[in-house]
């Protein structure tokens, strides 16, 4: 039972990290960005091809996968969705063709087998009857830190303060002097850079393959609806509930069924509580 | 080309449309460095889509000069950098954020002078100092304007627009915020520019008066002139 609780709280955290980015960008720019799956599987395949290809360091691993996590989100913006600004449908439906294409470029590179991955780090943790793998106690660790330093960032910076502005008020923000623009970019970037870190860890986790962009898309999507769209904690709060509810589902019921309960419990919110559980819309 | 005595705001044959409708017809008027200028006008004469026009937030034509330079089509952001700071109506505060992070927001353009304007801003409004962490949605109507307003100063801005500061404000709050508005001409040299439907605080505060009706101005000049116009009296003071 601790086992599974501990097994929970680890996921949970790789699961805020998955979701992060996807909710700031429907917090500050009021779109969905449907391709956000792909930093997730950039950031797995591009580590896989500096560590395990390449043979770099790990290190280099990561800055190779953030910095094209960083580079799609920002071309994302920059061709795609800033000229659709103002139609959220067209930009949903644009990013998930984006994710589609993607998909088949990654297919065409790396064949249409799922690849291992090796875990970032060697090793189970083993204490009274509690197995957890090292890799994903690293996992939980680096997502914690790097959503600390996300809030914090957010809070206590003057361009925290400036996205969070455009994500409660765009007039108000823009007659500050703040280009919503320029922080919408920011954004994007920041989405990228958290979308493919998660993705190494996430890569490691599962496996590598090209539609491995689907799961952490519904998760985020979750996280979104069930959450109340937007604020940082409030995905916190529901990246644990889904992933404990997936732990639990994977170890008392069936390990088939985990991904199901999640898109049952969007539909049930969605229905019952359209505007979410926290039902804020801001950063 | 800078003229000698060139007034900081000059607008000329101004219109600006929603969609194809247009609400502004040929506005014209100047706003003196140092002065506060009043429009008074009824609801949907068309105050707001003015101050928005200035500050670049709609469709216009015409000329609109800044200390003698066109703004007219340029990106509001640089309109602000160049000093014009905005109330808007509503406030348009961001309400999940305390008040402090409010006022911040508004040096976003000015950095470094951050600490010092939150002083001058606290010294004029003593009332927001000791609600610093409150979040401005939980707010009282006169605690949101004196936030918007302070926002609004945190980039010290030559020129200040404001938009209806007394709607739906008792009148003890109305009477703070006209003395604050004073103080800000008088001790930190602001221009003002401000809307209001509620005449007897524009012709209190302000040296200059314009009367908007349905996108035109109907009547200008100074508030000593119009308080005793007939045409005035009739429209706004029943008699
Ligand atoms: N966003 C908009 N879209 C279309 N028309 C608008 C919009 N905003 C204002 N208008 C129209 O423009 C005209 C002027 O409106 P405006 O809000 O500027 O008036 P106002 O003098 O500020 O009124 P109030 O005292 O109610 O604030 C009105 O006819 C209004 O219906
Ligand atoms: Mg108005």
């Amino acid at each position: 039972m601790i086992n599974v609780l501990i097994q929970g709280l680890a996921l949970s955290g790789l699961y805020a990290l998955l979701a992060v980015g996807f909710t700031m960008i429907f917090s500050v720019g009021r779109v969905l960005n449907l391709a956000y799956g792909v930093y997730i599987m950039l950031g797995g395949y591009m580590y896989y091809t500096a560590v395990q290809v390449l043979g770099l360091p790990k290190i280099g691993g990561f800055a190779f996968a953030i910095a094209s996590g960083i580079a799609f989100g920002v071309l994302t913006y920059t061709i795609l969705v800033r000229r659709l600004e103002d139609n959220p449908v067209a930009v949903e439906i644009a990013t998930l063709i984006l994710a589609v294409v993607m998909q088949s470029l990654i297919i065409l590179i790396y064949r249409p087998v799922s690849k291992s991955m090796w875990p970032v780090v060697q090793g189970v943790f083993r204490y009274e009857g509690v197995f957890v793998t090292y890799n994903l106690l690293v996992a939980m660790v680096v997502s914690w830190v790097a959503l600390a330093g996300l809030l914090l960032f957010v809070r206590y910076t003057r361009y925290g303060r400036a996205i969070q502005a455009v994500s409660m008020d765009r007039k108000g923000a823009v007659i500050s002097g703040i280009d919503p623009r320029q922080m919408n970019l920011a954004t994007w970037a920041i989405s990228g850079a958290l979308g493919a870190l998660a993705g190494v860890f996430f890569a490691t986790y599962t496996q590598l393959n090209p539609s491995m962009w689907v799961g952490p898309l519904i998760v985020a999507v979750a996280v979104v609806v069930v959450g109340g769209i937007g604020s940082i904690i409030g995905s916190l709060i529901v990246a644990h509930i889904i992933g404990f509810m997936e732990t639990f589902t994977t170890a008392l019921i069936a390990a088939e069924l985990r991904g199901v309960f999640t898109m049952i419990l969007i539909i049930v919110v969605l229905v019952v509580a359209p505007k979410g559980l926290f039902g804020r819309s801001e950063l | 080309m800078k003229r000698q005595s060139m007034a900081l705001l000059e607008i000329e044959n101004l219109e600006a449309f929603y969609g194809r409708a247009r609400s502004l017809h040929g506005i014209g008027l100047e706003v003196e460095a140092g002065s506060i200028v009043g429009i008074i006008g009824p609801n949907g004469a068309g105050k707001s889509t003015l101050l928005d026009s200035i500050l670049g937030l709609t469709k216009a034509k015409g000329d609109i000069r800044f200390d003698g330079t066109s703004i007219v089509g340029l990106p509001s952001t640089k309109i602000v950098r160049m000093g014009i700071g905005y109330a808007p109506e509503r406030g348009h505060l961001f309400p999940f954020m305390g008040v402090r992070d409010n006022l911040l927001v508004g040096a976003h353009t000015v950095p470094k002078d951050a600490e010092k304007n939150l002083a001058t801003v606290y010294g004029l409004f003593p009332a927001l100092k000791s609600r610093e962490r409150q979040e401005t949605g939980t707010q009282s109507g006169g605690e949101r304007q004196m936030v918007s307003l302070g926002r609004a100063l945190m980039s010290r801005p030559r020129l200040l627009i404001v938009d209806e500061p007394t709607i739906g404000l008792a009148p003890k709050i109305c009477g703070d915020i006209a003395s604050a508005l004073r103080r800000m001409n008088q001790e930190l040299g602001m221009t003002i520019l401000l809307t209001e439907q509620n005449v007897n605080f524009a012709m209190h505060l302000a040296n200059d008066i314009h009367v908007l009706e349905t996108g035109e101005i109907r009547l200008s000049g100074s508030a000593g002139e119009l308080r005793d116009d007939p045409q005035l009296r009739e429209a706004y003071f029943g008699n």
